[in-house]
């Protein structure tokens, strides 16, 4: 009976540690997949790429003996990305008309563009909302005392110094499409609209 | 007004000095040129501040150079007409401005409308700075330092005392015990008068291999040993297919803990698609350099870390982050619809990643996960039309869970 007791003990440790070699993720280990069959996309995935041919042979269920079943990175892109870019002159679909006006035309900008959206509360807040998330880092949420990155970084200019004061929303707009002196260019991280929401957030500091 | 009084008065004394004294006059008379008075250097602080901080110090270079004793080394009609028109200055070849810009990264100071007087209060600002700086460092210093160190010394030096003393005790309480009980043990070895089972229970040796092999303990030790490992093993099944705790090695040793944490950034700065698609997409390395074209060095690795982001720009090579939270194929999941409709925050399933170092998976990520908040969030109907009727249709909006509008139905989700 004892022995049995024992023997018993053993197998159900032994299931363990089987159990718990393979489970648990942690580290650089994403830990056991139950079905990985299911788990991996056969379509390209654009924000995950193995390139190793050989990862997940031993599930293989594709019509390629040749490639394993995680093999997922698309040979004909540069460095087998998945993640294309949008095709060159193409404008997406509902957004503004492609903004032309040079890096460099400060004045230009200043001068023909006119802030679309209308001053109204519910633009100034979502303004606001973006002024935040992206300008306070840097200059501060008032516009004027820099935020934590802006006192490392350096050269942030306050909205109220008077060399900006009296400068014109298009201005502005062309500063946060391009960037000016140390700040750099963040129309790829605001679209137009948002851009001149936080024109006109900052129009409403600058008065303060 | 008597501010603008003194400044008119500072100027023509200036205009005076600069006249009789010629330009072979040493500069270093122009300190006295400099009003002292407090109204003009608080004037010409706020002016400072608004208008020159970005890019100067007293002291230390910073954009442009430290403004220290500047007044000692331009005359001071220099330095007015540098501030209102730096570029024209430049052009005009004068070799000390033209040195200077091409030092500086040819960064253009932009021009400035002001007047004359304000740029003498400026200048009383930077002189009254100048004269009183050394001091002002030392000190704050040295209260820094003694502050720190009195406080760590406390700390250690009574946990240290507690600890000694804790350790004393229970020796000295072992030594009591077994001195007893050996004074105890003699005492009664000389007594006659006790019968045999008492004298067994004096002369009694502990037997390990007796209580080893006994019945009761050995069904013990088997009880616990399977009740543990039992439960080893379920908690171990319950592990597959969840990633939770997954911590990836990333290309490059970025960290939230500095980013997030110590300077705040917002999580959607860099994620930029967090409000608008299904992913909150990792950032390209033209949003890193936003702040890395300046930001050179790194707070914990210095420039071997940030450097890889250069090469990779280099040779047009795209940085391979490993993802780390990944969702079965068969399962759909959109960050818009959560963050921006339902404004979830992202520390509700990725928690306090401005602490981490290296991001690891913070939620269990599984179905049951899911279907939990999924019954118990109430749907954020505030400022969206579309929620409108609904609303209007529910008796009572402040039950109206993500369950109660389909948050559960299969194809939601698995389609």
């Amino acid at each position: 009976m004892l022995k049995n007791n024992f023997s018993f003990s053993g197998v159900i440790l032994l299931a363990g540690f089987i159990a718990g070699g393979c489970a648990g993720a942690g580290g650089n280990d994403q830990g056991t997949e139950y079905a990985p069959n299911m788990y991996h996309s056969v379509a390209y995935e654009p924000l995950i790429q193995i390139t190793d041919e050989s990862a997940g042979m031993w599930v293989n269920s594709s019509e390629n003996p040749d490639v394993g079943e995680y093999y997922s990175s698309n040979p004909n892109n540069p460095y087998g990305m998945n993640m294309r870019e949008p095709v060159t002159n193409t404008v997406r679909r509902g957004d503004f008309i492609p903004y032309r006006i040079p890096k460099d035309s400060f004045a230009l900008a200043e001068r023909i563009l006119r802030n679309p959206l209308d001053s109204t509360a519910s633009v100034v807040n979502s303004g606001k909302e973006l002024f935040l998330k992206f300008c306070s880092q840097c200059h501060g949420t008032d516009g004027q005392t820099p935020g934590k990155v802006g006192e490392r970084f350096a050269g942030v200019v306050s909205y109220t110094s008077a060399a900006v004061i009296n400068k014109g929303e298009g201005h502005l707009f062309h500063v946060i499409t391009y960037g000016k002196g140390r700040m750099g260019p963040h129309a790829s991280q605001l679209s137009v609209k948002e851009r001149w929401e936080i024109v006109r957030y900052v129009q409403v500091l600058q008065q303060q | 007004m008597p501010l603008k009084i003194r400044l008119k008065c500072s100027a023509v004394l200036l205009v005076s000095v600069l006249f009789f004294s010629g330009s072979f006059h040493k500069l270093n008379a122009q300190a006295e040129a400099v009003p002292a008075d407090a109204d003009v250097i608080a004037a010409g602080e706020k002016l400072f501040r608004q208008n020159c901080a970005a890019c100067h110090r007293i002291q230390e270079k910073l954009i442009g150079p430290g403004l220290a004793n500047v007044y000692d080394r331009r005359d001071i009609a220099w330095i007015q007409a540098f501030v209102k028109n730096s570029q024209k200055v430049i052009q005009s070849g004068d070799p000390y401005a033209v040195d200077m810009f091409e030092e500086y990264n040819q960064i253009v100071m932009p021009p400035v409308d002001f007047s004359d007087e304000e740029i003498l209060s400026i200048l009383a600002y930077i002189k009254d700075q100048t004269d009183k700086l050394p001091q002002a460092a030392v000190t704050i210093e040295e209260a820094v330092d003694t502050g720190a160190a009195a406080e760590q010394g406390l700390f250690t030096g009574y946990m240290n005392y507690i600890l000694a003393g804790l350790i004393i005790t229970l020796i000295l309480m072992i030594v009591v015990l077994v001195m007893i009980s050996s004074v105890m043990q003699k005492f009664l070895r000389t007594r006659s008068d006790l019968d045999e089972a008492d004298r067994e229970i004096i002369a009694q040796r502990f037997n390990l291999l007796a209580l080893l092999q006994s019945r009761a303990f050995i069904g013990i030790v088997a009880f616990v040993f399977t009740a543990i490992a039992f439960k080893t093993v379920i908690d171990q099944l319950y592990e597959i297919g969840v990633q939770q705790g997954y911590a990836p090695e990333q290309p490059i040793a970025f960290s939230h803990k500095v980013h997030a944490g110590q300077y705040e950034i917002d999580c959607n700065y860099c994620h930029t698609g967090v409000m608008k698609s299904k992913n909150a997409n990792i950032p390209s390395p033209n949003i890193c350099m936003n702040c890395h074209s300046s930001i050179t060095e790194g707070v914990n690795t210095g420039t071997k870390e940030i450097s890889k982001i250069y090469a990779a720009i280099e040779e047009n090579r795209p940085i391979e982050w490993v993802r780390v939270h990944n969702l079965p194929d068969f399962a759909y999941f959109n960050h818009s619809q959560h963050v921006n409709v339902g404004k979830v925050e992202c520390a509700t399933c990725h928690g306090p990643v401005e602490e981490m170092e290296v991001v690891r998976q913070y939620s269990l990520l599984t179905m049951g996960w899911c279907v939990d908040c999924h019954r118990t969030t109430k749907v954020n109907t505030k400022d969206n039309a579309y929620y409108d009727k609904l609303v209007e249709f529910h008796n009572s909006p402040e039950l109206m869970t993500v369950e109660s509008i389909g948050g559960l139905e299969c194809a939601k989700c698995h389609y």
